[in-house]
């Protein structure tokens, strides 16, 4: 038997319930097929959601996923542009035309799909993303230049998050865009940072599942860490990492989401219509981080 | 005496990457025990711990290096540490962790040439502090009466600007470190 995985066809942290949904229980008995032949759009958040459900299947033994490719040359192109393919090739059992790496990036694709497994890794994606952070912080959203070293600041307490609370490796990616959800069309960057480890309320419950008891839930867990800055750690200097992405966001209208288990909580700015807490979502393993900054001044 | 601890130096000495990036808390952790070696080795009276030629420096690496040095090993010594080279950024980050453990250390600041302090103390210790910056040595009760204070305020304000190292008493009074 093959249990079908649809990708929705607008594939972004709004539709990705639906992408959960359609693995019914963790882990699913069946072989399971990702469909991405309808794909139009793939937003980064969403290309590392399909890597985090490859990776947590492979993890745990389960039988290689296949999947096949999006019908649309151009969506094609640009998943490959974001690296996905090299790194779903180790993961599932691709079926499709994979096009072939282009030389050089675009310019919207800030940083690949790109896995983090250790604090090297944070190096390296910071150290390769403050150029082009910087040329559309200030060029395309009219963030003044000291925005670049908040961004990369917030880029390396997100990745760090994988290093330090997942138990396993995850991925990051980030990409500008523009978005369209509400108008006026804004400008974005975004950063989607995603891993397939134990996720929040896991890594929190040790120390803090008593004082909540009953209500020790996903929720919960988001609301300790995001909220008030909780960490699994005793020592003082911990929790100051979400804290810090949090202070840069609030300065630049930013937005932050967090999703682990079967809970996502948002800090949602003005320009934004995101529900703060949503509960009892279609369980996915880890956790999914998105990080979005916009444009000073909306498009017209 | 003064020791100056290049910061890029060390992060060199600890990464192989070619970014003066200080992220994650290895990192930071790695270059606070050279620092706290580089300390421990010294008989100076002032170190200033040099941040000039670094880039990004995040939360995570401004707790490990600054707070955690602030709160173990220093405490063994009788140094103060003043910060040098910091951008408005990095200044931001190390307040940041510093206050929420209220903690406090020196950094020089640059336009114009002065000594601040970043992270948590008392309005009382930063008047004093304010009042004791690039001037003579003053006792208590004469800052006492510079501000306008009882005596029993200024000792408290100096009192806690000594316990965070952030004036020296020599002489039977207290002043902050000189700008070197």
């Amino acid at each position: 038997m093959t249990r079908i995985v649809e990708i929705p066809t607008n594939f972004d942290e709004r539709s990705f319930d639906q992408f959960a949904q359609s693995f019914g229980e963790w882990f699913p008995e069946e072989r399971l097929l990702f469909d991405a032949r309808q794909a139009q759009w793939a937003s980064p958040y969403a290309l590392l959601g399909m890597l985090t459900a490859g990776q947590a299947l492979q993890e745990a033994t389960r039988e290689r996923p296949l999947f096949t490719l999006p019908a649309s040359d151009d969506v094609r192109s640009y998943w490959a542009r974001m690296s996905f393919f090299e790194h779903a090739a180790e993961l599932f059992e691709l079926h499709g035309k994979v096009p072939r790496p282009r030389a050089g990036t675009a310019s919207d694709v800030l940083l690949p799909v790109t896995p983090v497994r250790g604090s090297d890794d944070v190096h390296s994606v910071v150290g390769r993303i403050q150029e082009g952070a910087a040329r559309i912080l200030s060029g395309e959203l009219a963030l003044e230049a000291k925005a670049t070293m908040g961004f990369a600041m917030a880029l390396s307490e997100s990745c760090q998050n994988i290093v330090e609370h997942a138990g396993t490796g995850g991925w990051v990616a980030v990409q500008a865009y523009t978005y369209r959800r509400r108008p006026p069309n804004r400008r974005v960057v975004t950063i989607a940072v995603s891993d397939a480890g134990i996720g929040f309320r896991r890594s929190l419950e040790p120390t803090q599942a008593k004082r909540f008891g009953d209500r020790w839930r996903d929720g919960a867990a988001l609301e300790a860490a995001l909220i008030h800055n909780v960490s699994r750690f005793r020592d003082p200097g911990r929790g100051q990492g979400l804290a810090g992405i949090k202070r840069y966001l609030q300065r630049w209208n930013g937005k932050i989401s967090i999703r682990s288990g079967t809970a996502r909580l948002a800090i949602v700015p003005p320009w934004d219509e995101d529900v703060p807490l949503a509960e009892q979502l279609p369980f996915f393993p880890g956790a999914q981080v998105q990080v979005v900054i916009p444009a000073q001044h909306p498009e017209s | 005496m003064v020791q100056t601890i290049r910061i890029d130096h060390l992060l060199r000495e600890t990464v192989t990457t070619p970014y003066r990036n200080l992220v994650t808390r290895g990192t930071g952790a790695a270059v606070r025990t050279r620092i706290e070696a580089a300390l421990a080795q010294s008989t100076c009276r002032l170190a200033l711990l040099d941040f000039s030629e670094v880039d990004l420096l995040d939360f995570s690496c401004a707790d490990e290096i600054v707070a955690k040095l602030l709160r173990g090993a220093l405490l063994a010594t009788s140094c103060t540490v003043v910060l040098r080279g910091l951008r408005d950024d990095q200044r931001e980050a190390i307040a940041h962790v510093l206050t929420h453990q209220r903690l406090a250390v020196l950094a020089e600041q640059a336009d114009p040439p002065s000594m601040g302090v970043l992270g948590w103390i008392s309005d009382d210790a930063r008047a004093a502090f304010a009042c004791l910056a690039g001037a003579a040595p003053l006792e208590a009760e004469a800052l006492a009466a510079r501000l306008g204070w009882d005596p029993v305020r200024a000792a408290a304000a100096l009192d806690l600007l000594a316990r965070h190292r952030l004036v020296a008493w020599a002489d039977g009074a207290f002043q902050s470190p000189p700008l070197t």
